[in-house]
């Protein structure tokens, strides 16, 4: 049961590093900017061409905001996007403007959360699906009409519906339709924002299988957003998890389950209810609420919720630490303290 | 995690039986809730498990016959035998929807507990306020006696600084504080059973986490029985005693929880289980799935509702009659032809 055929190269097709982004929080009538919502706060990612890596963390953790500016959807605060073209060049993103990117649009695009609100309901499924084409130069309607049909057979759904308006579909058949628009001019890298957590969970496996297919059919990279851990262990080849605008961790969903370095991982990773009514799992449980990222804690974000935090977690903000092969940590106490995974 | 409570003796404090509630729109009838029932046993959770559309939320809310026009109770019985007078019995559908009996059993013997607490509770009200309101309404409690017990409730939820969130507003708190009152409210009059409608859907797992053993830290000290709705497996299993699995408006398996996980037996409830993305799974497994989709609510299929989806349909007998319900003993009962010949 297991894909097959997926081979991830060596070559990063994406590099992210000390990517930033703060919003300005403004006041008065004069818009005086008071402050800064630290929302993404030097995160680093890199993504090999061929692989799924997911960003998991709970809301307002900076994974949605990661994710736009990687589509330059907005514009980053600081950092560097470097992102290796189809053609081989490698180009910084984060540098270009808006004009500049626009070229290299084709190469990466995205699946939306909602299935409902990100289709146009006034455009038929021809006009949705096929146009990132028109605009990307296929002019022959007659051409459209076939790719797009192509785009259908290979997302499941029946070339007979392209006349149709999305309201005639259900919502696992409507993300479909979103995974045949972002595919339509053949992208290499696809930014997927939460794409199956509106489905309900019979739907959502087939989502889930279907964009596995389709990496393997079409050697896609995926950038996959979560919050739920469940379905990142299952479609992921490496995790990242951020906590208030910052990478804690990154390893493969085996390492980051079953043995969790950092204590904010094992929370996450203990507190997910499973799916056995005999299973006993041993919990950390975390006091207080997410730091408020306008006004983050000083050191470690994480210490007012840590049940191991010490003084130096208080003070020092801990560095991202290299601890084996795509293998990183943020945490002070990385050596002392043993916690439990799932 | 989870202890398992005795197995039942006592009577239920709630019977719902043949549940059929219809709304009656334009387009035609859309069948919500059609022959649904369950019981629920007094100090244990009934977990109520499905998808979007099989009707969990209309069926508990009939309960307290909040039905929205133009839903109809068309027929059926709920029977509630936690009435003032221990063991009294009363059927809730023969009640006048805005009776003074049903409106002091709402929130007094049976109460609530939403999905979204940020659109349950009144914006322009201090949580406070909403909460001595409740309490005066089904208490016969001085103003400041119902402020202490409101304060008294927010502590025993775990809210930090009680007094100073008595005068704050919904918007003001997070949504986990959120939830938390929304609990202390749908506590505070010692209900006998508490209906929790998604009330951890909105929230992240760690807040989950602290929200569910919140409810199963509360449930043993009050000895309330607890109906929790929710489409997640993974939470029926962490507080579920009990679990009825819907389908397009009707239960079609019910049994302890145990018996659900381990030896499922409606092709619907074993489907949804290996459907669902687990961290136990091999990384990057093919995941099982139910064919199609759910049918929509003006389509409903003939015989078995869940006949196009299932792996097992026998031509000629599920899209032609209607299975019934099938007793496995130990609590577990199932609706499927594959059970009837078992009997």
């Amino acid at each position: 049961m297991t894909t097959t055929g997926k081979k991830i190269e060596e070559s990063p097709i994406l590099e992210v590093k000390n990517l930033r982004k703060f919003f300005p929080v403004q006041k008065g009538i004069l818009r005086k900017i008071v402050g800064q919502v630290r929302a993404v706060d030097d995160v680093s990612i890199s993504i090999n061409k061929g692989e799924t890596v997911s960003i998991v963390g709970e809301s307002g953790c900076g994974k949605t905001t990661t994710a736009r500016c990687i589509m330059r959807a907005i514009d980053p605060t600081s950092g560097e996007i470097k992102f290796n073209t189809k053609n081989g060049e490698i180009i910084d993103l984060a540098s270009l403007s808006r004009d500049e990117v626009r070229p290299y649009r084709d190469d990466i695009q995205m699946i939306f959360q909602d299935p409902f609100s990100s289709l146009n309901p006034r455009m038929t499924l021809f006009d949705i699906v096929g146009e990132p084409l028109l605009v990307n130069g296929m002019k022959n309607r007659k051409e459209r009409e076939d790719r797009v049909a192509e785009l259908m057979g290979q997302v499941g759904l029946r070339p007979e519906y392209m006349q149709r308006f999305p309201h005639a579909f259900s919502g696992g058949q409507r993300q479909r339709i979103g995974i045949a628009r972002a595919l339509s001019i053949q992208p290499s890298l696809i930014v997927a924002d939460e794409p199956v957590s509106a489905l309900d969970v019979s739907v959502q496996a087939q989502v889930l299988n279907l964009m596995m297919d389709l990496q393997d059919q079409l050697n896609l990279t995926y950038l996959f957003v979560s919050h739920d851990l469940s379905v990142v262990s299952q479609i992921s080849d490496r995790v990242v998890v951020m906590y208030v605008g910052k990478v804690v961790e990154t390893g493969t969903p085996k390492e980051i389950f079953e043995s969790p370095r950092h204590p904010y991982t094992a929370a996450l990773a203990t507190s997910l209810p499973k799916a056995d009514p005999r299973l006993k799992q041993e919990r950390i449980v975390l006091q207080g609420e997410v730091a408020n990222p306008s006004d983050p804690p000083s050191g470690c974000y994480f210490h007012p919720r840590c049940p191991y935090a010490t003084d130096i977690c208080k003070t020092e903000t801990p560095e991202l630490k290299q601890i084996g092969n795509g293998r990183t940590v943020s945490c002070h106490r990385i050596d002392e303290i043993n916690l439990p995974g799932v | 995690m989870k202890e398992t409570k005795n197995i039942v003796t006592d009577h239920p404090i709630l019977s719902v039986k043949d549940l059929r509630v219809h709304f009656f729109m334009d387009e035609g009838t859309v069948k919500a809730v059609e022959g649904a029932s369950f019981d629920v046993y007094p100090g244990r959770t009934l977990g109520i498990v499905g998808e979007s559309g099989c009707g969990k939320s209309v069926a508990t809310r009939s309960i307290l016959l909040l039905v929205d026009s133009p839903g109809k109770i068309v027929e059926g019985n709920i029977t509630y035998r936690g009435g003032q007078t221990n063991g009294q019995e009363t059927d809730l559908t023969s009640l006048k929807i805005s009776g003074s009996e049903i409106r002091s059993i709402r929130g007094g013997e049976i109460s609530l507990i939403f999905q979204e607490p940020m659109t349950s509770f009144s914006p322009v009200h201090s949580v406070g306020n909403q909460m001595i309101e409740s309490i005066r309404l089904h208490k016969k409690l001085s103003r400041s006696d119902s402020k202490d017990l409101a304060i008294d409730w927010f502590q025993r939820v775990g809210m930090p600084n009680p007094e100073q969130r008595m005068t704050q507003y919904p918007w003001q708190l997070s949504g986990g504080q959120r939830q938390r009152a929304m609990i202390a409210m749908a506590l505070c009059c010692d209900p006998k059973i508490v209906i929790a409608d998604e009330p951890t859907t909105a929230l992240d797992v760690t807040t989950q986490a602290q929200i569910l053993d919140l409810l199963k830290e509360l449930q043993e000290q009050n000895g309330m029985s607890i109906i929790f709705i929710t489409h997640d497996l993974g939470v029926i299993a962490d507080i579920a005693d009990d679990v009825a699995v819907m389908y397009l408006g009707d239960v079609v398996e019910s049994a302890p929880v145990d018996e659900i996980f381990h030896s499922p037996k409606h092709p619907y409830t074993n489907a949804l289980l290996s459907s669902i993305p687990s961290v136990f799974n091999r990384n990057r497994e093919r995941l099982p799935t139910i064919s199609g989709a759910i049918p929509h609510p003006h389509n409903r299929p003939s015989g078995c509702t869940f006949h196009t989806r299932c792996p097992s349909f026998i031509d000629g007998v599920c899209n032609v009659s209607l299975p019934t319900k099938s007793e496995l003993g130990d609590n577990h009962s199932v609706t499927c032809f594959l059970y009837e010949d078992k009997k």
